[in-house]
C-alpha cells in the first residue's frame, strides 16, 4: 500500500466513522455510504494534509471513487514537487 | 385577527438599486451573475456571483453617519426608504410609530466589518480594532438602524435562519401586525456576505456552481451568491383602505416548520409541512395558487426535493402552477434572499407576469413541474406562495393574495 493511500483511508475511516477494512480502493464514496457532508469533510483533510486544491466536479479528475482519489492526490503532489521552488 | 396588507416595497438587488429596476429585469429575465469584481479572482475557485454593483454609500449617507453602518445595514436602509416613501405612511401621524414593529432578517450581520477586522487582527497584528465594530457588525444591527432612522418604537429585532432568515423575519411582522401587537411593520431582510472568507467557506462546502445558476435544469452544477436587501410595509387592510394607500398584495399567511433531521440536506416532508402551514393559516385552497416562487437554489439536492415537496403538497394541481426560481437572475443572497424574491412574488401578483427561471437548458426527469423557462409569460395570479429552505432544515414558506 502507497504511503499516499495509507493516509487517505485513515481520513476516509476517521471522517466517516466506518471501519477501514471495510474501504477498498474499487469503491466509491457513495458505495461507502458517506453522506455528502463527510465526503467534502474527507476532501477537506487530504487537501489540508497534502497541502493541495482538489478539482471540484472536474471532469478530467475522478474524486468519487478511493482509487480515483488517490490517483488525484498522487499527481497533484507531484505536480506540486515539480514546480520550481523560489530561490 | 386583522388582514395584512403590503403597501411599500424597495430593494437593493444585483438586478437595480430600487424594486422597480429589480422587477423589470425579473420579467425581462436577466441575469445579474458574473465574475466578481470586488474580490481577487485568483484566490477563488470558480470567482462568480451576482453583486450589487455601482453602490456608492456617499449618495445615501453622509460620513459621520457611514461610520455606524456596514454594508449590510446600508442596503437595508436604502431598501427601507423607498418602501415607506412608496407607501406613503406618515408614522408621526396619530402616534402610529409608537406601535410599529421592525424585523429584519440577515444570516451572516456584518460580515465585511468582521472581515475587516480579522485582517487587521490576524493578517496585519494591528491589535487595534475599530471602536464601532461590535455596534456595525451585530446581526441586528439592520434592524436596529431602520427603527432609529423612522423613529419606529414597537417591537424591532433581527431574525437569523441562514436562508430563510428574510422569511422568517417578515412571518413574525405579519403575526404581529395580524394579531394586533404591532399596528404595522418595517420588515425584510438584508445579505452583504462577499468577502473573501465567506466565499472560501462556501466553496468548501462544494456546493457552488463554476457557471452560472440553472435551477431545476438537468445541467445545474450549484448555487452561486448574491447580495442585496429587501424591505416591506405590512399594515391592517382597514388602515390601508381608510388611508387610501396603494395596495400590492394582501400577506394572507405564513407557514414554519424545522425538519429536525440533517443539518444540511433538505427533506421534502419538512418544506411540504411548511406549504400546507401557509395556505392554511391563508385560509388558500391548494388550487387557488398559480405561482410558486421556488428555492430552487440550483444545487443537486435542494431542486428534486422541492419539486417533490410541492408534488406532496398539491397532488394533481401542481402541474397547473407556474413554478421558478429567480435565484437564476439575483443568486442567492442568503438571509435576503426570500426578501428579494417576494419582490418577484409581488411582482407577478400584480402584473400577471411570471418572472422566468433563467440560464435553464435541458429538464431533469427528477423535476417535472413547469418551470416557465427562460422567457417570462403572462398568466394571471389570484394566489402565489414564496418559499425559503434554510441549512438547518428550516422552511418558511409567505402565502399572498392579489391585492383585495
Amino acid at each position: 500500500m502507497s504511503s499516499v493511500q495509507d493516509t487517505i483511508f485513515d481520513i476516509i475511516a476517521k471522517e466517516s466513522g466506518i471501519d477501514r477494512a471495510k474501504i477498498t480502493p474499487d469503491a466509491t464514496l457513495k458505495d461507502l455510504e458517506i453522506q455528502s457532508l463527510d465526503a467534502v469533510q474527507i476532501l477537506f483533510e487530504i487537501e489540508d494534509h497534502f497541502k493541495i486544491t482538489m478539482p471540484d466536479r472536474d471532469p478530467n479528475f475522478d474524486t468519487e471513487s478511493v482509487k480515483g482519489l488517490i490517483e488525484t492526490v498522487e499527481k497533484l503532489v507531484a505536480e506540486q514537487a515539480a514546480k520550481p521552488t523560489a530561490a | 385577527m386583522h388582514r395584512v396588507v403590503i403597501t411599500g416595497m424597495g430593494a437593493v438587488t444585483p438586478l437595480g438599486h430600487t424594486a422597480a429596476a429589480t422587477w423589470n429585469a425579473l420579467r425581462e429575465g436577466r441575469s445579474a451573475i458574473g465574475p466578481i469584481t470586488t474580490l481577487p479572482r485568483d484566490a477563488l475557485r470558480f470567482g462568480i456571483a451576482a453583486e450589487v454593483r455601482d453602490f456608492d454609500p456617499l449618495r445615501h449617507f453622509d460620513e459621520k453617519r457611514l461610520i455606524l453602518l456596514d454594508r449590510v445595514s446600508q442596503l437595508a436602509l436604502v431598501a427601507a426608504r423607498e418602501a415607506i416613501a412608496q407607501s406613503g405612511i406618515d408614522f408621526a401621524r396619530d402616534g402610529l410609530g409608537d406601535n410599529t414593529a421592525v424585523v429584519i432578517g440577515t444570516g451572516i450581520g456584518g460580515e465585511n466589518t468582521n472581515d475587516e477586522a480579522s485582517r487587521r487582527m490576524y493578517g496585519e497584528n494591528n491589535p487595534r480594532l475599530h471602536p464601532l465594530t461590535i455596534v456595525r457588525l451585530m446581526a441586528n444591527a439592520p434592524a436596529c438602524q431602520v427603527s432609529i432612522e423612522h423613529r419606529l418604537h414597537g417591537p424591532a429585532f433581527a431574525t437569523v435562519s441562514a436562508c430563510a432568515s428574510s422569511n422568517h423575519a417578515i412571518a413574525q411582522a405579519f403575526h404581529m401586525v395580524r394579531s394586533g401587537v404591532a399596528d404595522a411593520a418595517v420588515t425584510g431582510g438584508t445579505e452583504a456576505c462577499l468577502t473573501l472568507g465567506a466565499v472560501r467557506a462556501w466553496e468548501a462546502m462544494r456546493v457552488l456552481a463554476d457557471d452560472t445558476c440553472r435551477p431545476f435544469c438537468k445541467q445545474r452544477r450549484g448555487l452561486v451568491l448574491g447580495e442585496g436587501a429587501a424591505v416591506f410595509v405590512l399594515e391592517t387592510l382597514e388602515r390601508a383602505q381608510e388611508r387610501g394607500a396603494m395596495i400590492l398584495a394582501e400577506l394572507a399567511g405564513a407557514g414554519m416548520s424545522a425538519d429536525a433531521g440533517d443539518i444540511v440536506f433538505p427533506s421534502e416532508a419538512g418544506a411540504a409541512m411548511a406549504m400546507r402551514r401557509a395556505l392554511a393559516e391563508g385560509g388558500l385552497a391548494p388550487d387557488a395558487i398559480d405561482y410558486i416562487n421556488a428555492h430552487g437554489t440550483g444545487t443537486p439536492a435542494n431542486d428534486p426535493t422541492e419539486s417533490r415537496a410541492i408534488r406532496r403538497t398539491f397532488g394533481t394541481h401542481a402541474d397547473a402552477i407556474a413554478v421558478s426560481s429567480t435565484k437564476s437572475m439575483h443568486g442567492h443572497a442568503l438571509g435576503a434572499a426570500g426578501a428579494i424574491e417576494l419582490v418577484a412574488t409581488i411582482g407577478a401578483l400584480c402584473d400577471g407576469v411570471i418572472p422566468p427561471t433563467a440560464n435553464f437548458l435541458d429538464p431533469d426527469p427528477e423535476c417535472d413541474l413547469d418551470y416557465v423557462p427562460n422567457t417570462a409569460r403572462e398568466k394571471p395570479v389570484r394566489a402565489a406562495l414564496s418559499n425559503s429552505f434554510a441549512f438547518g432544515g428550516l422552511n418558511a414558506v409567505l402565502a399572498l393574495r392579489r391585492a383585495p
